[in-house]
């Protein structure tokens, strides 16, 4: 490491930063990032404020940082998503601009994951615990997935009317295909982690309390070949390309979908809030379970109405 | 290109927010609602937050200059609106077992006491735009966490339709569309003195009324 890299690493390491925490591993020149957005675990503007000023500080060092390591320190969660409350205050104030804004936020930091080879990093994630919507938007954008077995995810947007619009789509189809993404984004169904692996979103599965041995594995199994694995990762981007556009497009779509949302949808969209309000607080049951409930009341309806998805759409 | 500044608005507060929505009595409270004791207790302290709002938008009225006449009218009909809602917060007070006439007799916790001197110091003083920077953070409590908060009440203490919620929750509805008209008046500030006392307004409505709620 010469004087410069070493300077630039001073910097990086040396900002307050109040949602997450950084490591540093010298000899694996491993970034690892620690979130941890206390008591609700979300994308929220100051916690995504400060994941892109670590992007930024990653991208103007280039040759710094090899491995790019995400986890989070919240136990039994991962990442719940979007910030519920933020999206029913926009909503409610009709402020599509805004909405547009946050999304964009998000787009950007999934868009640095995406060139992250460009600029010589590896990026690894290790979830431990539930990852929703936004949340599970941002795992898949990452080069290597890692879920402890008992992890679960899902996009449960269209049970409160809405969609991924942050990259779910381009990179669920790029990385399991067209007929996956529609199952699970038109489901809003939650999945275990096998269940996701066996859909190609998820390279390992290790038994709970694993899953630090299995990031430690990984990178020193992926540094020696690391100029060889970041070619061919380039070499994919060319042959599945996901563009910048592409996701602004998509992102602009959902911000005025988001304005469509009847009160109706927006008390689901409470609902949930109020289940990670309880998950928070230290009770068992949070979002995963209401989802499941929701899941259910949308079954039961079905069954008494008689009407499904698929009838509705023929 | 610059943000509108309801947008900026957002994002500059945006933390004072989440430290309302994620104190952990907020959150017990949302999650399971509250005692009939502790729910009569904010209804007292709503009252007299609710009792002095008007004066202070009265205040902040008649101190905004010609230039900015669009928000004088914009706080006119506010106060139209709000006009009799501290005798909903008392018919609340009544249907949990608590006689109206004893709200206006009791003091408010210090908490609701700064914050309603700083609004009228504020209005005074400070910036008479500044009663914007109230209006959005009680708005944004009252239409953003009043719904769920008036379901969690309504099911821990076992009352009917909207009986004793009918302050928070018509407010829950109702500030939606306040949220709405005070997006577009906030959108027409345009000097950085009117902006900068709104953003510090707002930081500590939210602040001072995390404190109230967390003391009940």
């Amino acid at each position: 490491m010469n004087e410069r890299q070493r300077n630039q690493l001073v910097t990086l390491m040396s900002r307050p930063y109040r949602y997450i925490r950084l490591e540093w591993s010298s000899d694996l020149c491993a970034l690892r990032v620690r979130t941890c957005v206390k008591p609700i675990q979300c994308y929220s503007l100051a916690a995504m404020a400060e994941l892109q000023r670590v992007f930024s500080d990653i991208s103007e060092s280039k040759g710094l940082v090899r491995h790019f390591v995400m986890t989070s320190d919240v136990p039994g969660v991962f990442n719940f998503g979007g910030d519920l409350s933020l999206f029913v205050l926009l909503i409610r104030a009709r402020d599509e601009e805004s909405l547009r804004m946050y999304g964009r936020r998000c787009v950007d930091l999934v868009w640095w994951m995406e060139t992250a080879s460009q600029i010589g990093v590896h990026t690894t994630v290790l979830v431990q615990g539930d990852t929703l919507g936004g949340g599970l938007e941002s795992v898949i954008s990452f080069h290597k997935v890692i879920f402890e077995q008992s992890a679960q995810a899902g996009f449960p947007e269209v049970l409160f009317n809405l969609f991924p619009g942050m990259g779910g789509w381009n990179f669920v189809i790029r990385k399991a295909g067209f007929a996956i993404a529609n199952e699970m984004i038109l489901s809003g169904a939650l999945y275990t982690a096998e269940q996701l692996q066996r859909r190609h979103l998820v390279d390992m599965v290790v038994p709970d309390g694993s899953g630090e041995a299995a990031i430690e594995q990984l990178l020193n199994s992926v540094h020696p070949r690391l100029n060889g694995t970041l070619a061919a990762l380039e070499g994919r981007r060319y042959a599945s390309p996901i563009t910048y556009e592409s996701m602004l497009e998509i992102v602009d779509h959902w911000a005025t979908t988001a304005l469509k949302l009847t009160d109706r949808d927006l008390r689901l969209m409470e609902r949930l809030a109020r289940a990670q309000a309880r998950k928070a607080g230290g009770q068992e049951e949070g979002a995963v379970d209401e989802i499941k409930r929701m899941e259910l009341d949308q079954a039961w309806d079905e069954e008494r109405t008689g009407i499904t998805e698929w009838t509705a759409l023929a | 290109m610059s943000l509108p500044f309801f947008a900026e608005l957002v994002l500059r507060t945006d933390e004072a927010r989440r430290e309302f929505e994620t104190h952990p009595v907020v959150l017990d409270a949302v999650a399971h609602g509250m005692t009939l004791e502790r729910y009569s207790k904010l209804l007292m302290e709503l009252f007299h937050l609710v009792w002095h709002f008007n004066p202070i938008c009265a205040a902040a009225a008649s101190r905004v200059s010609d230039e900015e006449r669009s928000i004088r009218y914009f706080l006119y009909e506010h106060i139209h609106e709000e006009s009799g809602h501290e005798e909903w917060v008392l018919n609340d007070l009544e249907a949990v077992g608590v006689l109206r006439e004893t709200a206006p007799l009791t003091s408010p916790s210090v908490f609701v006491t700064a914050l309603c001197g700083y609004n009228y110091w504020c209005a005074d003083r400070r910036h008479p735009c500044s009663a914007l920077g109230m209006m959005y953070s009680l708005e944004v409590i009252a239409s953003v966490y009043g719904g769920p908060f008036a379901s969690a009440i309504s099911e821990s203490l076992l009352l009917e339709n909207r009986r004793g919620v009918s302050f928070i929750s018509s407010h829950a509805e109702m500030d939606a569309q306040h949220m709405i008209s005070l997006r577009l008046a906030l959108n027409t500030v345009t000097k950085k003195e009117a902006k900068d006392a709104i953003v510090e307004s707002a930081l500590v409505n939210f602040h001072h009324f995390t404190k109230m709620f967390a003391a009940i």
